[in-house]
């Protein structure tokens, strides 16, 4: 960065800002003072109760030999993993639309225009690191897991990871490029040139996402960050979509777009396998911890929820021309065709394996169908729950309001589930128990109805 | 042609499509108020089988209103639409069938190519099996696309939306057709190849309402032309 760049950046800056006073400096340090305040006040002491609670002498006497090692580098590398995939939706360097329209598209070396928001989100990165290794090392000493020196340790390993999730943050921007990163002789070397090689149209996109999203969660609306952040489908096209029967089709639909979303099928499948095996294995003994059961459930949620990506673009299509010969609520049942089938083969499967190995009886895989059911209602009421009421964002409510009103759906899985099945797994008869499954689940399912026929009216 | 068939007969197969019908579709007196915003002045508009009618108006003057109306996905606040004599009203099956409309966008999967929309819209309209396959190829060769097929809707320049969305109209069965600017986006030679599909489901039997800016296309199929007033 030459000197005449620097000016050139600092007279565009003083021409955005005009006559308002530069609080930017203020600005960045809140959130820092925020964040130091929070991990001290809140972090530390759950953090120390975290790892009481999680049996202080095993973790001890496992947390510092080879194993412990192999396990917290391998949990490290695989978020480090995850972080180029959030780098292609949104990087670290986002700046805003008119700033990347009259300044990074200019003349100027992008790595002069950009380098203050690399900063920032480095910046943000490291000290975010530095809190969470702080945190995790006061918890561990005053647990008394770890000595008191362990501290230090911990806060440069949490800042070397602040580094490395910051690096590979950007490589997931650059990578994201439309143009692709081959090299160009007339762009500059180096490391920190890693800007240079952002281009417009890809900053400019991620901006745009950026405000929609960000406008999206504001407004409640999860649906709109949803479709902004699904990565467009390209696999298997040369694949055809069948033709076959009106109510076919549609499960045919969802099997082909799952063939062309790998990962979300197989995200799906192995969440559902896991969490219909957790919630067969909580069913065999009454000792089994309530928390079992719940854990279960919100696997099975998630993992029925992947599989469900036509329910939902079903409910996202509404208000839009209807082209389809069905009806509105007998579209929505079709859509729930494939993953009801998967959950019951996954569970079938897991079920079998389990009752080989002697740990469930062959009976538990009717109670993985009968909480099939409740997950099928649960995801028909999330898909058409449509917008949160005007009430949830007034000022008596707040979050707490809007967190409470998305998550109903899976609170009532929850507490459907969560109490059949503890309940099943302490009495001498467990089918009273389902029979009480069925009959909250009919009503889930009314529930999820309901929605649908309201979404069909207004639509 | 769009009326070719597959060989073979479509009572075994799935229903015929369009034209013998002879539905009247009628807005009397038909207007739009919300609250004191004036969207539609009372308009009357016939449309028999075999017969187009095109409205015509400045910008904002509710043409796209009243096709709404026609298409029963918005009530009136004056006057009275019908089909047959009955009240208007897209959830009604009998209006569904009956009518087949572009208003705006219509929604598109995006897990799902071209071709897969085509088969999805024709088999959940009752055509099964190789004959629906052979419709969405013949649909899309019509509307000269039939080289995008496998490209996945994100991946269409906005004419090529156009055409198939219209596409997405076209193959599924209906006996009226109610398209809002379908012109619009498209180059001077598809707008001519759009003209004669049009003119060919019309001599087929399908009654066409439509709001057009394209003075050629106008001229080569309306029967009746109706001017909107601006409100």
């Amino acid at each position: 960065m030459t000197g005449a760049d620097k000016q050139r950046l600092r007279q565009v800056r003083a021409a955005i800002l005009g006559d308002r006073p530069d609080t930017s400096r203020n600005d960045t340090l809140y959130p820092v003072y925020v964040a130091v305040i929070g991990a001290g006040a809140y972090g530390i002491p759950a953090a120390q109760q975290l790892f009481r609670s999680l049996d202080g002498k095993w973790l001890a006497a496992h947390a510092w030999t080879p194993v412990g090692a192999i396990v917290v580098v391998s949990v490290a590398a695989l978020l480090l993993a995850l972080v180029p995939m959030v780098g292609r939706v949104h990087g670290p360097v986002v700046p805003p639309l008119p700033y990347l329209e009259l300044v990074v598209a200019s003349p100027m070396p992008r790595k002069v225009t950009l380098a203050r928001n690399w900063r920032l989100s480095l910046g943000g990165s490291i000290i975010g690191g530095l809190l969470v290794g702080a945190v995790g090392g006061g918890g561990l000493a005053i647990a008394k897991v770890a000595p008191p020196v362990a501290l230090l340790p911990a806060t440069a390993a949490g800042g070397l990871f602040g580094v490395l999730v910051a690096e590979l943050w950007l490589q997931g921007q650059m990578h994201a490029s439309p143009l692709g990163l081959r090299p160009e002789s007339l762009l500059p070397r180096g490391r920190r040139n890693a800007l240079a090689l952002l281009d417009i149209t890809g900053l400019k996109r991620q901006a745009a996402s950026n405000a929609t999203i960000g406008g999206a969660v504001l407004a409640g609306d999860l649906r709109t960050v949803r479709l902004d952040a699904a990565r467009p489908a390209t696999h298997a096209r040369h694949v055809r979509l069948r033709a076959s029967g009106p109510l076919v089709v549609i499960a045919r639909r969802d099997l082909l777009g799952l063939r062309r979303a790998p990962w979300s099928a197989l995200y799906g499948l192995g969440f559902a396998a896991a969490g219909s095996a957790g919630l067969m294995l909580s069913l065999q003994s009454p000792r089994t911890p309530t928390v079992a059961p719940l854990v279960s459930l919100i696997v099975a949620y998630l993992g029925f929820g992947a599989l469900c990506e036509g329910l939902r673009l079903h409910a996202d299509n509404s208000g839009t021309s209807r082209l389809l010969g069905l009806a509105y609520r007998d579209t929505a049942l079709a859509h729930l065709v494939v993953p009801m089938s998967a959950w019951a083969l996954s569970a079938l499967i897991v079920n079998a394996g389990l009752s080989l190995a002697g740990l469930v009886r062959p009976a538990a895989f009717v109670w993985a169908l009968g909480a099939g059911a409740l997950l099928a209602g649960s995801h028909l009421m999330a898909s058409f729950r449509g917008l949160p009421p005007i009430g949830v964002f007034g000022p008596r409510a707040g979050v707490p309001a809007m967190v409470f009103w998305y998550a109903k759906p899976l609170l009532a899985t929850l507490v459907v589930g969560t109490a059949t099945t503890a309940w099943a797994a302490r009495i001498a008869a467990p089918w009273v128990a389902f029979s009480w499954l069925l009959v909250l689940t009919a009503g889930v399912v009314t529930w999820g109805l309901v929605l649908v026929d309201k979404r069909d009216r207004r639509s | 042609m769009l009326g070719r068939r597959g060989p073979a007969a479509p009572d075994v197969h799935g229903p015929d499509l369009r034209g013998s019908a002879g539905h009247v579709l009628r807005a009397a007196g038909v207007g739009k108020k919300i609250d004191e915003a004036v969207l539609l002045l009372p308009t009357d508009v016939e449309l028999a089988a075999t017969e187009c009618v095109v409205l015509r108006g400045p910008n904002g003057s509710g043409k796209t209103t009243l096709l709404r109306i026609l298409a029963g996905t918005l009530s009136p606040s004056e006057g009275e639409a019908t089909l047959d004599g009955s009240h208007v009203d897209e959830r009604h099956e009998s209006t569904r069938t009956a009518i087949a409309a572009l208003i705006g966008a219509p929604a598109t999967y995006r897990d799902l190519t071209l071709v897969d929309h085509l088969v999805l819209i024709d088999s959940t309209w009752g055509r099964v099996g190789q004959h629906a396959d052979d419709h969405a190829d013949e649909i899309l060769e019509l509307l000269e696309i039939d080289h995008l097929a496998e490209r996945f809707p994100h991946e269409l320049s906005s004419g090529q939306q156009q055409l198939f969305h219209l596409a997405m109209v076209l193959v599924r069965p209906s006996s009226i057709l109610v398209l809002d600017e379908p012109e619009q986006r498209l180059d001077p030679d598809k707008r001519d190849l759009l003209t004669r599909i049009l003119l060919d489901r019309k001599t087929d039997g399908s009654g066409l309402l439509i709001a057009c800016h394209d003075p050629a296309m106008t001229g080569a199929l309306a029967d009746t032309v109706v001017d909107i007033q601006s409100a």
